[in-house]
């Protein structure tokens, strides 16, 4: 791309990225309180299968976001793309699996 | 065949239909289906990617605050109510999620042709249903201390 360069005056990249490690940290207490009933004693199969659930989306979203903090780096920063969209639908995901924390 | 004369509706539904598949397609690949328009300063896009952050969050901290309902709160007077919540909030959560990505999909897409950003009732809406939520629960205690 020959796209003509900004200096960065604003720390915009850096800002973004910092955003983006806010948000790990919020989807982590998610996490956690999404995998908590597993642990309590005579946890059924179901509370151990929606807790490597919860998990395994806690990892992808840190992963996009490690990803995106790369993209960021960039002269000029690449653009977001896929990645937000991505973020969002786990983040459903997640809302998905605490309603069946609930239920349990 | 040539669509008989009646056929409004069909191509009504055809619109709907381009519009629906184009604003997911939209989410998917901004970039690919907007060749329209130009490249903004990436400065503004950051900005944009950062507003949908801070939604994303507010969605993350809606479905831990239901998560924490459930686990947390005592059994409540009223059957199932302590579930209610819950799930209310984790639903709360989900659309906050889901419309943080339409927004942004549509801020980069107006940012891209140079039009006025996309303005939303969203945020009221939500500060209003959370207020009204923090009222009942404030009705609620106080129903508890004085009996």
């Amino acid at each position: 791309m020959t796209t003509e360069w900004t200096p960065d005056h604003g720390a915009s990249a850096e800002r973004t990225r910092l955003a983006w490690r806010r948000t790990v940290l919020s989807a982590a207490a998610v996490g956690l309180l999404a995998v908590r009933p597993a642990f309590a004693p005579h946890a059924g199969a179901s509370a151990v299968l929606v807790a490597a659930a919860a998990m395994a989306a806690w990892a992808a979203l840190t992963a996009l976001a490690y990803g995106r903090a790369r993209g960021l780096a960039g002269h000029p920063p690449r653009p977001a793309r896929r990645t937000i969209t991505a973020y969002a639908s786990i983040t459903i995901g997640l809302a998905v699996l605490g309603g069946l924390v609930v239920l349990m | 065949m040539p669509p008989a004369p009646d056929s409004g509706s069909f191509v009504t539904l055809a619109a709907d239909n381009r519009r629906v598949f184009g604003a997911l397609r939209q989410w998917f690949d901004p970039e690919k289906t907007e060749s329209v328009g130009q490249t903004p300063d990436y400065r503004f896009s950051l900005a944009n990617e950062r507003t949908f952050l801070a939604w994303i969050r507010t969605g993350l901290a809606l479905i831990a605050g239901g998560l924490a309902c459930a686990q947390f709160l005592p059994p409540l007077p009223i059957e199932h109510l302590r579930e209610g919540i819950a799930i209310a909030l984790l639903v709360l959560g989900g659309v906050v999620a889901l419309r943080a990505v339409d927004h942004w999909a549509r801020t980069e897409r107006a940012m891209r042709m140079g039009t006025d950003l996309p303005a939303s009732r969203f945020p009221a809406v939500l500060a209003i249903v959370v207020a009204l939520g923090a009222l009942l629960l404030v009705i609620a205690v106080l129903m508890r201390a004085a009996r």
